[in-house]
């Protein structure tokens, strides 16, 4: 399995923005993950690829500050870190996309891009309301997202929509390693384009390094560096998309399903 | 109301155009009177605010004593309290989560106040302590229902309990007499004009304190302190971080922890706010009337009052969403029906059923009303 993994290539190491090492963590009797090594080099675009409960959104917990490893250590930008919080990670340049969004339906469009990062009239404690519409109204357009007012709730917002919001909040943070977790869930066909645009754009300018989470092969064949594969809490896959296919990604797939459903057959059988 | 009617016709409006609090950007046309209307209508507190004036007409309709000063001040001590009390549940039920013991701290702060007092100490340190045990409380009713993880639904029921019981440990189950709402009585000359002629008699007048005065015992002390508490809180909920961060928690409390929000200290420091107003109002009452009677059957339904006032007003019990004006007015409506029927000599065995079935009416007039403003059916 040695050569599907390829090594991090010597020097380059030092390009990297974050190194994850060993990481593991268990829920109770679930193990999560088992010993994730990741890295992920300056302006890249990571593609992460993985079955449902292989460890996915586990990772992204973790590197984004929510949750805390059991074992193992990050390295962001050379420098060894253990995340206390979100706000942590935040504060390192790391911010993260959730696959349940973190909108507040009951607050305002404008209000949930501006979360956490809120601008006030200092010296009053109060909110610049209208600084941040404008923001987020400029931030919408760059995107090309389509939400005719912002001042409404994002209750009322479509799915597509508010994945965008969630998007646009994070890439319009000062967050250099932005994490997507599933972009382009609940997303139609045109509003999933945006997004890809997006991220092609990102990949271009080469400010910020991403890693995004998906399931569609084409879709990370087509806008990532790089793609691993993270395997029962393990990454088991790490190639440049150049060097791989679809074909070789799926065959790597279904050989662990076999895999596991002769090891499943043998228990039965014993 | 017709309004109203005309949107249940059309419950399916596009959503891309609902009502709303503020008038769109790119406004196209003038907005006409029924724009007006019906935007206001859907606010939050639109509804309770209308059926508030409707309660008011009727019984200003119904009996000439209604619209008076004395009748007004009759009204004052029927919502002024539980105006202040329901802005600090607003804080609370926004956030998601409930108090119920607010009864039993709007019953102990006045004891502690006195008991502080009775060691020698000046009426306004006095009323800072009170107001810190109160705190107290708050701190206790958030650590068990962030940290520990009790609903706050039986955290709060505990505390109410618990903090009655020991109220009356406290007091004895004796009134005491409020230090500080001493009524003193001098005989001074008053000039009156009677038939073109000046008369000059000396004439009893009763006086209390500067402290009575402006905590609870001034004739509109309470009105204004609930005026002060409202809008501070309004503008907490809406203008602040505070307030957005309690949103976010009330709403969507796990997406608010991953956004970075500090989840615990934004419910607990809603705790502390809730507890030190049901303190300060227990304080103010304790002096309006000059003494206090540890009576925790009193001091639930006082709770229950402004837990409806809150409810009334538009705040939703799930979280997300609240409104102090909403319970301000919701406070009013309820203070109205009161005064109002006992002023048109209802007979006190009916006045609870016709409040419970006031409420019930003012409660679905609002969930329709919120359903129209949401354009959608999930009122």
């Amino acid at each position: 399995m040695a050569d599907r993994i390829v090594k991090p290539e010597d020097a380059r190491a030092s390009d990297d923005v974050l190194r994850v090492e060993h990481v593991a963590k268990r829920f109770g009797p679930v193990t999560a993950l088992r010993d994730v090594n990741l890295h992920l080099r300056k302006g890249e675009v990571l593609g992460l690829l993985g079955d449902n409960g292989a460890g996915k959104s586990t990772l992204m917990k973790i590197i984004s500050g929510f949750q805390k490893p059991d074992e193992g250590r990050m390295v962001v930008k050379d420098e060894e870190v253990e995340l206390r919080s979100v706000d942590h990670a935040r504060s390192l340049g790391i911010d993260c996309v959730y696959q349940d969004l973190a909108l507040v339906n009951e607050l305002s469009v404008y209000h949930n891009m501006f979360l956490k990062r809120e601008k006030l009239l200092r010296p009053l404690p109060l909110l610049a309301n209208r600084a941040m519409k404008r923001e987020a109204r400029a931030a919408l357009d760059q995107i090309g997202v389509n939400v005719p007012r912002l001042d409404v709730p994002v209750a009322r917002l479509s799915g597509g929509q508010r994945q965008a919001i969630a998007v646009a909040r994070t890439v319009n943070s000062d967050a250099d390693i932005i994490l997507l977790d599933e972009p382009l869930a609940a997303m139609g066909a045109k509003e999933g384009a945006m997004i890809l645009d997006l991220v092609a754009r990102l990949r271009e300018e080469g400010r910020v390094s991403i890693i995004m989470i998906a399931h569609n092969y084409v879709h990370v064949l087509q806008s990532c560096d790089r793609v691993n594969l993270i395997q029962d809490g393990e990454i088991t896959f790490d190639r440049p998309t150049a060097e791989t296919s679809v074909e070789e990604l799926n065959e790597i797939v279904v050989e662990e399903y076999r895999r596991a459903r002769m090891a499943a057959l043998g228990d039965q059988a014993a | 109301m017709s309004d109203v009617r005309t949107e249940s016709g059309a419950p399916t409006r596009a959503p891309a155009d609902p009502p709303q609090h503020e008038p769109p950007l790119q406004a196209g046309r003038r907005p006409t009177a029924g724009d007006m209307a019906r935007r206001f209508l859907t606010l939050r507190e639109g509804s309770i605010v209308v059926v508030t004036v409707l309660a008011a007409i009727y019984f200003a309709v119904q009996n000439d004593r209604f619209f008076t000063q004395a009748n007004f001040e009759n009204l004052l001590p029927y919502f002024a309290p539980f105006a202040i009390l329901a802005a600090g549940e607003v804080l609370l039920m926004v956030a998601g989560e409930i108090d119920l013991s607010i009864g039993s701290v709007y019953l102990f702060a006045p004891f502690m106040f006195y008991e502080f007092n009775q060691a020698g100490i000046p009426l306004i340190p006095c009323l800072i302590l009170a107001l810190l045990c109160c705190a107290v409380v708050g701190i206790i009713n958030g650590v068990f229902t962030e940290i520990i993880g009790v609903s706050s639904f039986i955290t709060t029921l505990g505390m109410l309990l618990g903090l009655g019981g020991l109220t009356l440990i406290i007091s004895h189950a004796q009134p005491v007499a409020m230090p500080g709402a001493e009524v003193t009585s001098k005989t001074v000359n008053v000039t009156h004009v009677v038939n073109g002629q000046t008369v000059t008699l000396p004439e009893k007048v009763n006086e209390i304190g500067t402290f009575a005065k402006i905590f609870g015992g001034g004739i509109y002390s309470e009105l204004i302190w609930a005026l002060i508490i409202v809008v501070a809180v309004q503008v907490l909920l809406t203008l602040t971080r505070w307030g957005m961060y309690t949103i976010a928690v009330g709403g969507n409390k796990h997406g608010a922890a991953e956004a970075g929000i500090n989840v615990r200290w934004t419910v607990i420091r809603n705790f502390i706010v809730c507890s030190i107003f049901a303190g300060f109002v227990g304080v103010l009452e304790a002096v309006r009337a000059s003494s206090v009677t540890p009576d925790t059957a009193g001091a639930s339904e006082t709770m229950f009052r402004a837990v409806s006032a809150a409810v009334i007003g538009g705040t939703l019990l799930a979280g997300g969403e609240g409104t102090a004006v909403g319970a301000l007015f919701g406070a009013l409506f309820l203070g109205i029906l009161r005064d109002g029927l006992t002023l048109e000599g209802v007979n006190a065995d009916y006045l609870d059923f016709i409040l419970g079935v006031a409420i019930l009416g003012a409660m679905a007039i609002n969930v329709y009303v919120g359903r129209v403003r949401k354009g959608s059916g999930r009122g």
